[in-house]
C-alpha cells in the first residue's frame, strides 16, 4: 500500500555538511515509493546540539525557527533519530517556555506531522518491503534516542528483513550506548572512547560488512573507530541501505 | 584490632575531587577494576531485567511509587511534621539539623551524653554525605562499619563506589588481603565463604558489646513515627536490635505517608537494587519498645540542601530517589568508569544530577556532563525520575554561569557553540559556515578523503577516530543543482 | 543546636513547595494504584509457592498437619541435633519438646540468648510471591533479638496465614504494627563479587514449618 503523498525532508544540520549520502538516498528511496519530496533550503539545524550542552538560549531560536518553517508541511521526515527525539522530547518544554500562544498551537499540529525516516516509511507509508537490493552481511546498531525516546521497537528490523540478499546479523548488547553522545565525544573523550572500545567489541563480532544505523551521529563515531584500526567492516546509515537496488547500488560501494 | 584512622574522604568530597573527565583517567587504565565493575553491574542487572519481567504489573507499581514519591514531595512538611510528632509519641527523639556540620554536632553531642567510646554503624551513605566517620574519629570515638562491604573499605581504607553494592570494585582476593593484613588471619582463604565467615566473627563481638549504633532510614513513615531499614546481612537487624541507643540519620526525602505504602516501595526496592523479590531482612521499629531492643532512640532529620531543590520544577524529581543503584547498574558511563571518577559518594546518573544540586553547583560542574544522555537510567529507575532531562537542566545551569565568566573566552567548545548559533540564524549564513568548514578541514585531510588528526579540542575526536572529510558538495547544493537540470 | 533549625528547615520545605492548592488527604487518595493488590491462587497454589520459594533461598521447609503439628514440631527438633533451644514467652506449652532445654524468655540477657542453639517461634504471616515471613515479635514471635541471636530459628507458619501477595500481607494489618521483621531466606550478602554468600549475621539456619488444615490435600 503505497499512498502517493508529499513529505518535507529535514536532512539535519550534520547530514547536510557531512554525510550528504544519506539524503540523496532518502530522496531515492522516497521517490521510487512514490513520494513527492520537497526540501525546504531554509532549514538549518534543529537546535539539540545546544540543548543538550547547555546552551538552552540558543536552542530556543533554533526550535522556533524550525516550526515556523514546518507548519504548514504535510509531513516532515528526518533521517535522524536523535533530531527526532529533540523534536518530540525537549520542544514541548522549548516552546512552552518562549510563551507564545501562535507558535504553541503551531507546534501542536506540527508535531504529530514530523516522523523519524523508519517511522515514515512503517506508520506514514505502511511499507516494509521498500524493494531494496543489498547483498552484504550487516549488522543493525540501536542508537538510544532511536530505542529509548522514539521507541522505535522492531521498524528497523522489519525494514530490513525485507532487503533482499541481505544477512542481518544480530548485535549483543544493543541496548548499550555507543558513547558518541554529542559533544560528551569530546568533553569525555577517554571514556567515550572506552565505551566505543566495548561496542566495538560486539560490532566486530559479528563478522559483519556493514554497521548501520538510523543515525549517522552515531556511525561517524563507530565507523570513525573502524576507520582508524583499518577494520573490514564500514558504517553505512539504514536510508542508503533501503536505498540501493540491483540497477542502483549504494553509492561508494566498491 | 587496629581501625584506620582517616582524616577526610579526599576521594568523595566533591569540592576537592578532581572534574570527572581527569578523575575517570586512572580508572579507566585500572583493567582490574573495570572487570569487576562490569562483572558486579552484569550480575546485578540481570537478575533484575529477569524479576522486571516476571513481574506482570511492574509498570503499574512504578507508576504509583513514582506518584507517591512526588506525592510526598509535594506534601514534605505536613509529612515531616507528622512523622515527629508520632515517633515522638512513641518515645523517640527527633532532632533537625539544617546541614551536615549540624547534623554531625548534634550527633556527636548524643554521643558525648554516651559516653560512647566506639559506635557501631548501619550503612548509610548518608552518613558519607555528612563525613561523619573523621568527625568522630577526630573526637575520639572509633566508628565501626559493620556492613560486610563498608567493613572492607574501612579495613581497606577505601572509598564506597556504589550506593548499593559499595565495594563492587574489589574482588575477592583483595579482599582477602585486607582481611588477612587487618584482622591478622594470615591462612585466610579468599573464597567469598571463607572471607564472610572471617567478618561475621570479627563483627559478633561488638554486636553484642558496644552500646551505641547510628544506621540510615530507607523509609520513615508519617502515619506511625516507624523507620524502616532495608538489608541483606543482618547486620542491621544486629544495629538496631542490641544497643541501648539507637540514632537514625535520614534525608527529609526518605518519609512515606503510610505503613501500606510499603508495599508499593520495597516491590520496587528489591528488584531494582539487588535484583531480588524481596531482600533477606527489612526491619520496622517505632520509637521505643519497652523490653526490646535499643530504650533510647534519636531520629536525625537531614536538610543539606534537599528543601533548595523542592522549589525548582524540573530538579524536584531528583529527590523521589530511593537509592536502589539501578540507574549506576545499567549505566553505560558508569560501567567504563566506576564510582570513584564521580567524586561523590552518590555515584552514576543519580549522583551526577543530586551532587550539584547538594552541593553548589560550582563543585559538581563537570558531572552534569559525564553522561551521553542514553537514558537507560530513565527506563529503569522504580520511581521515574527523568535523569537526562535533569543533567540537561543542570548543563543549562553551568553553561549559565560560564556566560557570566571570563574563562568562557578560553572555552574552544563555549565559543564554537556560540559561532554554531550564529551560523544556524539563517540558511545563507549556515551554507557559509560549511564552505568555510570545507575550507579550514582541507589541509587536515589525507589523499584518502579522511582526517586523521586535528588541532585543538578537535584533537579529543581524533585521538582515537578518524574523521571523514568533508564532502565537496552538500545536501543543500546536490539538492539546488538537481532542481535547476530539472528545470531545463 | 537544633533550637530554631527545625523552624528553618520547615520554613525553607515550604518556601520550596510554594502554596500547595491541593489538599494532602484528597491527593493520598488520587495516587494511583493500578498494581495486583489481590493474587488469583487459592490455597494449595498459595502454599506450594511459598514451599518453592522458602526453598530457593535454602530454608529447610517441612510440611504437616494442624492435627500432627506437635509431633511434627519435635520431630524437627530432635532431627535438628540442637541441645538447647530459646522460646517466646507465649509460646504455646505443646509445642516445648521434651528432648531439649528450653530458656523461656523472661527477660533473657542478650548473653543467656547468645549460649543457646536455636528458637522456635509462631509467626504473622507468610508472603507466598516472596517466600516472606513476616514477625510482628508477638507473645508467640517473641522479641526481636530473640530471632536474631541464634543460630537456627524453626519457624511455625499456618497455611491460613500464607497470603499471595505483598498488599495482601499490608490488607492483613488491622494497625500498623510497631515491630515487624520480614525475613525473606537466611542472611546473605553478594558484597564480594556479587557471590551470594549466606549467614552472615542473623541465623544461618532457618526451618519452616508449614502447617495445613486437617483434611486438605497437598498440591
Amino acid at each position: 500500500m503505497v499512498a502517493a503523498m508529499r513529505t518535507s525532508l529535514f536532512i539535519t544540520c550534520y547530514n547536510d555538511t557531512l554525510f550528504p549520502e544519506t539524503g540523496r538516498a532518502v530522496v531515492r528511496l522516497l521517490e521510487r515509493l512514490g513520494v513527492e519530496v520537497e526540501f525546504r533550503p531554509a532549514q538549518t539545524c534543529c537546535g539539540q546540539m545546544h540543548a543538550n550542552t547547555g546552551f538552552r538560549g540558543e536552542a530556543f531560536s533554533q526550535a522556533k525557527q524550525f516550526v515556523k518553517l514546518y507548519a504548514d508541511a504535510e509531513s516532515v521526515v528526518i533521517p535522524s533519530s536523535s533530531c527526532a527525539a529533540m523534536i518530540r522530547d525537549q520542544y514541548p518544554s522549548l516552546i512552552d517556555d518562549l510563551g507564545n500562544e501562535t507558535l504553541r498551537c503551531e507546534f501542536k499540529g506540527l508535531l504529530p506531522r514530523v516522523h523519524e525516516l523508519s517511522e515514515f516509511l512503517i506508520d506514514k507509508l505502511g511499507v516494509e518491503d521498500v524493494g531494496a537490493y543489498f547483498p552484504h552481511r550487516v549488522t543493525y546498531h540501536a542508537s538510544c534516542h532511536g530505542l529509548r525516546a522514539l521507541r522505535l521497537g522492531d521498524r528497523p528490523f522489519r525494514l530490513l528483513k525485507n532487503v533482499r540478499g541481505l544477512d542481518l546479523a544480530s548485535l549483543d548488547n544493543l541496548d548499550r550506548c555507543c558513547g558518541f553522545g554529542g559533544t560528551f565525544s569530546v568533553k569525555n573523550a577517554e571514556v567515550s572512547s572506552a565505551m566505543l572500545t566495548a561496542k566495538l567489541q560486539d560490532v566486530r563480532s559479528t563478522r559483519a560488512e556493514f554497521c548501520t544505523a538510523l543515525d549517522n551521529s552515531c556511525l561517524m563515531h563507530l565507523g570513525g573507530a573502524l576507520h582508524r584500526e583499518f577494520a573490514p567492516m564500514r558504517t553505512i546509515h539504514m536510508a542508503e541501505i533501503l536505498a540501493s537496488t540491483e540497477e542502483l547500488p549504494a553509492e561508494g560501494l566498491a | 584490632m587496629n581501625h584506620p584512622v582517616r582524616e577526610s574522604h579526599p576521594v568523595l568530597d566533591p569540592r576537592t575531587a578532581a572534574p570527572f573527565p581527569e578523575a575517570a583517567l586512572p580508572v579507566l587504565r585500572n583493567a582490574q577494576l573495570r572487570k569487576n565493575v562490569a562483572h558486579a553491574t552484569d550480575v546485578i542487572q540481570g537478575k533484575r531485567n529477569r524479576l522486571v519481567a516476571e513481574k506482570t504489573d511492574w509498570l503499574e507499581l512504578r507508576d504509583a511509587a513514582s506518584a507517591l514519591r512526588a506525592h510526598v514531595l509535594e506534601h514534605l512538611a505536613e509529612y515531616l511534621e507528622q512523622f515527629e510528632q508520632r515517633c515522638t509519641a512513641s518515645g523517640g527523639v527527633v532532632h533537625w539539623a539544617s546541614d551536615g556540620a549540624e547534623a554531625r554536632a548534634i550527633i556527636l553531642a548524643l554521643l558525648r551524653e554516651e559516653n560512647a567510646t566506639e559506635v557501631i554503624k548501619i550503612k548509610t551513605m548518608t552518613s558519607v554525605e555528612i563525613q561523619l566517620n573523621p568527625a568522630l574519629e577526630q573526637a575520639g570515638i572509633r566508628a565501626i562499619e559493620t556492613d560486610l562491604a563498608e567493613l572492607i573499605l574501612q579495613l581497606g581504607e577505601d572509598e564506597p563506589s556504589h550506593v548499593v553494592v559499595p565495594a563492587l570494585h574489589v574482588n575477592r582476593s583483595q579482599v582477602r588481603e585486607i582481611f588477612r593484613r587487618r584482622m591478622g588471619l594470615e591462612d585466610l582463604q579468599d573464597d567469598p565463604q571463607a572471607l564472610t565467615a572471617a567478618a561475621r566473627t570479627y563483627l559478633r563481638a561488638k554486636f553484642l558489646s558496644v552500646p551505641t549504633a547510628i544506621g540510615g532510614a530507607n523509609f520513615l513513615i508519617a502515619e506511625t513515627g516507624g523507620v524502616s531499614v532495608v538489608e541483606s546481612e543482618g547486620n542491621g537487624r544486629m544495629c538496631l536490635t542490641l544497643p541501648r541507643t539507637m540514632i537514625t540519620l535520614a534525608g527529609i526525602e526518605k518519609v512515606v505517608p503510610r505503613y501500606r505504602d510499603l508495599e508499593v516501595m520495597l516491590q520496587v526496592l528489591a528488584r531494582s537494587a539487588t535484583g531480588e523479590r524481596m531482600n533477606p531482612y527489612t526491619s520496622i521499629w517505632t520509637g521505643v519498645t519497652p523490653g526490646d531492643g535499643p530504650q533510647r532512640f534519636h531520629v536525625v532529620l537531614l536538610d543539606n540542601g534537599r528543601s533548595a531543590m523542592l522549589g525548582r520544577e524540573k530538579e524536584r524529581q531528583t529527590l523521589k530517589c530511593i537509592r536502589c543503584g539501578a540507574c549506576m547498574n545499567t549505566c553505560p558511563v558508569y560501567r567504563q568508569t566506576g564510582g570513584h571518577a564521580y567524586g561523590s559518594v552518590y555515584p552514576g546518573p543519580i549522583g551526577a544530577i543530586l551532587t550539584p544540586q547538594l552541593m553548589k553547583l560550582e563543585h559538581a560542574e563537570t558531572l552534569p556532563y559525564a553522561s551521553s544522555l542514553c537514558g537507560a537510567c530513565y527506563d529503569v529507575c522504580p520511581v521515574k525520575i527523568n535523569i537526562p532531562e535533569v543533567l540537561i537542566e543542570l548543563r543549562a545551569q553551568v553553561t549559565d554561569r560560564e556566560r557570566e565568566s571570563e574563562r568562557r573566552f578560553f572555552d574552544p567548545i563555549y565559543l564554537g557553540m556560540r559561532m554554531a548559533n550564529g551560523a544556524f540564524a539563517n540558511a545563507g549564513r549556515f551554507k557559509a559556515a560549511q564552505r568555510m568548514a570545507r575550507i579550514a578541514l582541507w589541509p587536515f585531510t589525507g589523499r584518502d578523503g579522511w582526517i586523521h588528526k586535528l588541532p585543538g579540542v578537535g584533537g579529543r575526536w581524533t585521538m582515537t577516530r578518524d574523521l571523514r572529510g568533508l564532502p565537496r558538495e552538500t545536501f543543500r547544493e546536490w539538492w539546488e543543482k538537481r532542481g535547476k537540470e530539472r528545470a531545463r | 543546636m537544633t533550637a530554631g533549625s527545625r523552624e528553618l528547615v520547615l520554613e525553607r520545605v515550604r518556601a520550596g513547595l510554594g502554596s500547595v492548592e491541593s489538599e494532602l488527604k484528597s491527593d493520598y487518595a488520587n495516587s494511583p494504584r493500578l498494581y495486583t493488590q489481590r493474587g488469583s491462587m487459592n490455597v494449595n497454589q498459595k502454599l506450594a509457592l511459598m514451599v518453592e520459594r522458602l526453598r530457593e533461598y535454602d530454608a529447610a521447609v517441612v510440611e504437616c498437619r494442624e492435627s500432627a503439628l506437635d509431633e511434627s514440631i519435635a520431630a524437627e527438633i530432635a532431627g535438628s541435633g540442637r541441645r538447647t533451644l530459646a522460646a517466646p514467652e507465649g509460646l504455646p506449652r505443646q509445642w516445648l519438646a521434651s528432648s531439649v532445654e528450653w530458656r523461656i524468655d523472661h527477660d533473657l540477657t542478650n548473653q543467656q540468648i547468645e549460649q543457646v542453639e536455636g528458637v522456635v517461634t509462631a509467626s504473622f504471616c507468610g508472603i507466598a510471591e516472596s517466600g516472606t515471613i513476616v514477625l510482628h515479635h508477638s507473645l508467640t514471635e517473641g522479641r526481636r533479638v530473640l530471632t536474631l541471636l541464634p543460630d537456627w530459628h524453626l519457624c511455625v507458619l499456618r497455611a491460613s496465614q500464607v497470603v499471595e501477595t505483598l498488599p495482601e500481607y499490608f490488607a492483613r494489618c488491622a494497625e500498623p504494627p510497631p515491630l515487624a521483621t520480614y525475613i525473606s531466606g537466611p542472611s546473605a550478602t553478594a558484597d564480594i563479587e556479587m557471590t551470594r554468600i549466606k549467614g552472615v549475621h542473623g541465623p544461618r539456619f532457618l526451618s519452616v514449618l508449614v502447617v495445613r488444615d486437617d483434611g486438605s490435600e497437598r498440591a
